[in-house]
């Protein structure tokens, strides 16, 4: 996972992003393991929207096991020439694969320190990835953490500009269970995301 | 104060207060912090378990000496 900075050195709100995007990394980027499955239930949330996203991920959780989700992993983002969902940047924002958008983001890639993993094949604009590099980027897990103005660059470049459109057809999706609270939280997080760029600007 | 301080401070207080800041914050920064402890150790012991979830890692300039 992309957390190697030291989270002592940023600030509690920036930790706090660090731990969403990472989570939201480490879901979507494989199905969860009996161990994660067992913390995500333990997780509880306030009477808010997003605190009853949070209580219906621990309430599926609870429910789910990791062979269903491997199946369920499996129909929704891999599927037998595609999934229900194509998580990847280029295809939302063209509608193909491989495209300029996944070339622009190897470009930023370049410049911010990050590499793909040496074992991964699938291109870097998955969902996963570019949720990980947003982590690393605030953490500082590939050098200095950026600044706001630069995350913010990143983030409106190769996030901002689709990964809610693919958490809204998360949270729709017809093999979704375990998955449907994941794009609430995913949705949700991306408004808060914003709104606080907003602030900051 | 200075105007980039207050908005920090706006931003702190509406990032820390919202849904994502309450209640479930310490659980989701323990289930993260559990993952990155575990993924050093793998790397020390030269284990592969983390490439399981990480997609990108730190690029290292192989031409440097």
């Amino acid at each position: 996972m992309a957390t190697g900075g030291s989270l002592e050195e940023i600030a509690e709100e920036d930790a706090l992003r660090v731990h969403w995007y990472s989570l939201l990394g480490k879901l979507l980027g494989a199905p969860p393991d009996q161990a994660t499955l067992d913390q995500l239930r333990r997780l509880s949330g306030d009477q808010s929207e997003i605190g009853e996203a949070i209580a219906a991920l621990a309430a599926a959780a609870a429910k789910s096991d990791p062979k269903g989700l491997d199946r369920e992993y499996f129909d929704l983002f891999i599927g037998v020439g595609h999934g229900e969902l194509v998580p990847y940047g280029s295809y939302y924002l063209t509608g193909f694969l491989h495209e300029k958008p996944l070339a622009n983001l190897r470009q930023d890639m370049r410049r911010h320190g990050i590499a793909r993993a040496d074992d991964v094949s699938e291109p870097e604009d998955h969902i996963a990835s570019v949720c990980e590099m947003m982590a690393g980027l605030i953490s500082g897990a590939f050098g200095a953490p950026s600044d706001l103005a630069a995350q913010r660059e990143f983030f409106d470049r190769h996030v901002g500009c689709w990964a809610p459109r693919f958490f809204e057809d998360l949270e729709a999706a017809r093999s979704a269970a375990f998955y449907m609270p994941v794009g609430t939280i995913g949705r949700l997080f991306m408004a808060i995301e914003l709104q606080g760029f907003e602030m900051a600007a | 104060m200075k105007k980039d301080e207050a908005q920090s401070l706006d931003r702190r207080a509406f990032l820390c207060k919202s849904g994502f800041g309450l209640g479930a914050a310490g659980a989701v920064a323990a289930m993260v912090a559990r993952e990155a402890g575990a993924t050093e150790t793998e790397l020390a012991t030269g284990g592969k378990g983390y490439t399981e979830t990480a997609h990108v890692r730190k690029y290292y300039e192989l031409a440097r000496f």
